[in-house]
């Protein structure tokens, strides 16, 4: 049976922040991404690592060799076990193939709710 | 000997493409034919400087294959006579071999006298096998064998590397590149950018070969000199995947798409592993590497070929697990033959997979080739 578990007030999880649910079998951590909530299970699609342990990075890009370009501030999380990267804002690992689990997360009344786990 | 395998030969592929034959000069001081000063006035290496040669046969010879070595041949250049000396280098012994093994069309690609301590030098003895295999090789081709050349080029000397380039793009006979398997940077680093650059706008692929003789190069393992000849020969061709990681992780294939590479020394058998484990690689490092959009593996079809090596891949006595190993290994689309002519280990065409689909070895042994030479020559006509 799943539940919904209050996270906490929005004001504290600001852009940029996270609060981790210890809920599911694995734990599932809730990510301010701009404005936007994710919520991710504590789980690497790699090799089952303790992803949200995992720090956030800017998305880094290249259009030719040996050139960079880095946009935004925190919308990779990187496994802390292989360093998978995961674009938190769809779920998608940047290169591999690989999805992360992403729950439903609502804003109500001013409080961040995680649904269905 | 040619007789002895005509038979055999004919029979399966027709019409062979020979895409690593490694013709010789007459005698070793042939080359100052071919030399100015400063140059010409130099002492260099003999072709004949090795480490670790083959234990077999009769000596001098013994890195050699019989019916390759001169028996007092005395062969005319526009230079003057010279009694034959050095194995490989008497053309009437090459055609028969050639003509023997049902080929049409031949890559020569000479291996020259290891690497210099200077570039300029080095570079020198490039343009000398260069002139010397476009005035005779390229010149005298015999009947129904077409010699296509190789521009030898010192990649320790970038510019001068990209003027010798320009000074052969143009000759017809010319479809190839051809630098050392010894180098002292993996050759995608951007020292040698401007290189493959020059190669892939004149659509010429760039074979890599083990050199002949010993110069400066360093070591042929990781850790060190091997004592014997079945480690250096078992073990040095895995210097190609230092070269091919380089590439891939450089975007050297990104930044160039008309580069093709050829690993002339093998190393085939050796290949699948290693992808494996830099596919593995590239997710948890794609940070490092932005610009190398697809998994590693994928640049192998586009990019890169190897010349087959009888002496690689399980044993002709197991066909089922060598026919496994082709599928597995994408064999049909990455090998190319070339029998090593005349170089001991040198292959036949029926030695190179018997047991595979009669499809896959006519790409092995002349579809495989004729692809990759394709654009050059089109380019030429």
């Amino acid at each position: 049976m799943t539940r919904s578990h209050v996270v906490g007030r929005v004001e504290d999880i600001p852009p940029g922040s996270s609060k981790f649910v210890p809920v599911g079998k694995f734990g599932v951590g809730v990510y301010n991404v701009d404005g936007e909530f994710r919520a991710v299970t504590n789980y690497c699609p790699h090799r089952g690592g303790p992803l949200c342990v995992g720090k956030r990075y800017p998305v880094i890009e290249s259009k030719e060799p040996y050139e960079f370009e880095t946009s935004g501030s925190d919308e990779i999380l990187k496994c802390p076990w292989h360093g998978w990267e995961f674009d938190l804002r769809d779920g998608m690992a940047e290169v591999g193939g690989k999805r992360i689990r992403l729950h439903t997360v609502r804003v109500a009344d001013g409080m961040v709710v995680l649904e269905g786990v | 000997m040619a007789d002895e395998v005509s038979g055999e030969t004919s029979g399966t592929v027709s019409s062979v493409f020979d895409s690593a034959v490694h013709p010789r000069m007459l005698t070793h001081a042939q080359i100052y034919d071919y030399m100015e000063h400063p140059y010409k006035g130099l002492v260099y290496n003999t072709p004949n400087r090795f480490f670790h040669p083959v234990p077999t046969g009769i000596a001098p010879f013994s890195e050699w294959m019989e019916q390759s070595r001169p028996d007092g041949e005395i062969i005319n250049t526009d230079s003057g006579a010279h009694v034959a000396r050095e194995p490989g280098s008497v053309p009437a012994r090459m055609t028969d071999y050639l003509r023997s093994n049902g080929v049409t069309s031949a890559v020569l690609l000479p291996t020259l006298r290891g690497l210099q301590p200077a570039a300029d030098q080095g570079t020198a003895i490039c343009q000398a096998y260069n002139r010397w295999i476009a005035d005779t090789w390229l010149r005298d081709e015999p009947e129904q064998l077409g010699y296509l050349g190789t521009i030898r080029i010192n990649p320790m000397d970038p510019d001068g590397s990209v003027a010798e380039i320009e000074r052969w793009a143009g000759h017809p006979r010319m479809v190839q590149v051809g630098v050392p398997m010894e180098a002292h940077h993996p050759y995608g680093q951007r020292y040698f950018l401007k290189i493959w650059e020059a190669a892939a706008e004149h659509r010429l692929p760039v074979a890599i070969k083990a050199e002949g003789g010993v110069g400066v190069e360093y070591y042929p393992t990781m850790t060190g000199l091997p004592r014997t000849h079945i480690e250096f020969s078992s073990l040095h061709r895995d210097r190609f995947f230092v070269h091919l990681a380089s590439f891939i992780a450089e975007g050297v294939f990104d930044r160039f798409p008309q580069l093709r590479i050829v690993f002339a020394d093998g190393g085939f058998d050796a290949l699948a592993p290693a992808m494996w484990r830099m596919d593995m690689d590239w997710p948890i490092t794609r940070t490092e590497v932005p610009w190398v959009r697809k998994i590693p593996s994928d640049y192998l079809r586009e990019h890169v070929r190897f010349v087959a090596n009888r002496l690689e891949g399980p044993p002709d006595s197991e066909p089922d697990l060598a026919a496994e190993w082709v599928r597995r290994t994408d064999a049909a689309n990455l090998l190319i033959y070339g029998s090593g002519y005349p170089l001991w280990s040198a292959a036949r065409p029926d030695q190179i997979l018997p047991g595979i689909p009669a499809e896959d070895r006519e790409r092995i042994l002349r579809g495989n080739a004729e692809d990759l030479y394709a654009a050059r020559l089109a380019a030429l006509a």
